[in-house]
């Protein structure tokens, strides 16, 4: 009991400093906007040409921006740790009656909340601005944005785990962001790879998040079609929630700036 | 400082207790086996220079460091075996002044209290106290960042004092404050000591333990070089002296016992500063006079306590 109001507490103390500077959110959300704008009609002749021939072209672009954006998710939970760094309150928020776990769930799962928020919007978006149709049920595709939402902040919490400056985490979560997207068919149909990337593919969240929302918009199938996807993104949660936990010190000094 | 006492047949854990206590950061020791113990309404004035291992100390007893052997009780509870219950009572200032930003001075304060277990009335009260007694009243709804150093300082400060724990560790509390949020401070911790509270004072500052009447523990290269109350330090480990700055040291002065000489200044240490002066003087003769420029009769101080029992370095100290 104690240790769930700790969570909440803390929770709702990420959820002040993120009101305090709205700005990355922001980005979450127009940054994909003005790049589906922009790509929907140059990608659509490609989405037609991997066999989908009644597509306008939102179908791919806007699950592949919402995703390949949402890792920018993975900076937002390695800045909500160096930050602490940076105002030195990590140490005191150590010191107070919230045990490790609190501390570490009550930093991540706004960021979760925060991710799910963004897919759903874009792909929202993605319907009332871009037209964009899909084949099957999009509430289908819940169980796999929490799963993706899930990995992505676990792959920040190992992020922030194994760096030791926010220069680090920071160069961390752009050039992931840039090769997750393009390794996992987030810029270009999954078809349109390189071979060569097209063997490593699977490695990446954004790999599972884009079949199992290709599978759903454009395939037209439903929830069962996501399964296995979602139990790929949650094993990779797993396996980054062991890297995090076996590199994670918490007496770690660590170089916050801000 | 002292051994527990018995009180109607039980013993009464002090604050704090800390026993045999090691700590190394790769091949740098920073603890080598310190032992003390804090009792509740006692001031300890932590003394040491840079790098002695004051702050490893505090950190370790408030538990965000680890030993790597011996234990730290807070009023009988292990700081290991049952952290967060001994962390209930532990209120923490680190060294460097640890708000959030973004944040005002209220949401600084709701924030800690609502995790120290504050709700409703009892959270709104307890601001409104630390406030008050912080000066802080008329700054609740400013941000963190807008705030001097020194409101920055109490805020801070003001955070470690939520729900008024027994035990209360403060690392440096007055590094760049200014001369009233200094004197505040300090009649704040000596307030919270009268009432009962264990405070374990680290500082540079020699005169602000002076101030607080603190007991004194001298800590250098890791293990507790003196450790007493000032009076006690005093007659231990401090003398009086007088010290004679001419143009150049005169022969005769340089070889009466006692006697240390720096650059062109005299140091002669004595019982009687003033007896000695005078007999010296009236020994000088008249072109030893006229190269005579200074005189000094030095008391014994916590300042010559430090520097006699961290000799080689004293350089960190900043006397006021």
């Amino acid at each position: 009991m104690r240790r769930l109001r700790h969570i909440r507490v803390i929770a709702g103390n990420e959820l002040h400093l993120m009101a305090r500077d709205p700005t990355p959110v922001m980005v979450l959300v127009v940054f994909p906007i003005i790049t589906i704008a922009f790509l929907s009609p140059a990608l659509k002749p490609a989405v037609v040409a991997s066999g989908y021939p009644h597509a306008n072209g939102a179908e791919f672009v806007v699950p592949g921006q919402a995703t390949m954006s949402a890792f920018y998710i993975v900076s937002l939970v390695t800045f909500a740790f160096f930050s602490e760094h940076a105002w030195a309150t990590w140490e005191r928020l150590r010191a107070s009656q919230a045990g490790a776990g609190a501390i570490l769930l009550g930093k991540a799962l706004p960021r979760v909340a925060l991710g799910i928020l963004q897919l759903v919007l874009i792909l929202g978006a993605g319907v009332v601005l871009f037209d964009m149709r899909s084949r099957g049920d999009l509430v289908a595709l819940l169980p796999l944005i929490v799963s993706f939402s899930l990995c992505l902040v676990m792959l920040g919490v190992a992020a922030a785990a194994l760096c030791k400056t926010a220069q680090q985490a920071n160069a961390v979560g752009y050039v992931g962001l840039v090769l997750f997207g393009a390794l996992g068919g987030a810029f270009v149909p999954y078809q349109f790879l390189p071979a060569w990337a097209r063997s490593v593919s699977p490695v990446t969240p954004t790999y599972w998040a884009m079949r199992g929302m290709r599978s759903v918009i454009l395939d037209g199938h439903g929830l069962g079609a996501t399964t296995e996807p979602c139990a790929v993104l949650l094993g990779m949660t797993l396996l980054l929630g062991l890297v995090a936990a076996r590199s994670l010190r918490f007496d770690e000094a660590k170089t916050g700036w801000m | 400082m002292s051994q527990p006492d018995r009180d109607q047949g039980g013993w009464i854990d002090p604050a704090l207790r800390i026993e045999g206590v090691h700590k190394a950061y790769g091949s740098r020791v920073a603890l080598a086996g310190i032992d003390l113990v804090v009792e509740r309404g006692e001031i300890l004035g932590l003394l040491g220079p840079n790098g002695a291992g004051k702050t490893s100390l505090v950190s370790i007893v408030a538990g965000v460091r680890r030993a790597d052997r011996g234990t730290v009780e807070v009023m009988g509870v292990d700081t290991v075996r049952a952290a967060e219950r001994a962390r209930r009572s532990v209120g923490y200032a680190p060294q460097e002044t640890g708000v959030y930003h973004p944040l005002t001075v209220r949401q600084n304060l709701r924030f800690f209290a609502r995790l120290a277990g504050f709700r409703r009335r009892a959270l709104r009260d307890e601001i409104d106290r630390l406030g008050g007694a912080l000066g802080l009243t008329t700054l609740m709804d400013r941000r963190a960042l807008q705030l001097s150093g020194g409101e920055r300082r109490r805020l801070h400060t003001a955070i470690a004092l939520i729900g008024r724990p027994p035990l209360v560790l403060l690392d440096e509390p007055t590094v760049g404050a200014d001369v009233t949020t200094r004197s505040e401070l300090l009649a704040y911790v000596r307030t919270l000591a009268d009432d009962g509270a264990a405070v374990v004072y680290s500082s540079h500052y020699l005169q602000e333990i002076e101030t607080l009447g603190a007991s004194v523990a001298i800590i250098d290269r890791g293990s507790i070089r003196a450790l007493g109350s000032l009076e006690s330090l005093l007659t231990d480990h401090a003398s009086s002296a007088v010290a004679f700055t001419f143009d150049h040291v005169p022969p005769e002065l340089r070889h009466l016992p006692g006697v240390t000489i720096d650059g062109a200044t005299a140091r002669i240490a004595t019982d009687s500063p003033a007896h000695t002066a005078a007999r010296i003087l009236a020994e000088l003769g008249p072109s030893e006079l006229a190269e005579l420029r200074g005189l000094e009769v030095i008391e014994p101080s916590l300042e010559g306590v430090f520097l006699s029992v961290t000799a080689g370095a004293p350089a960190e100290m900043e006397p006021a």
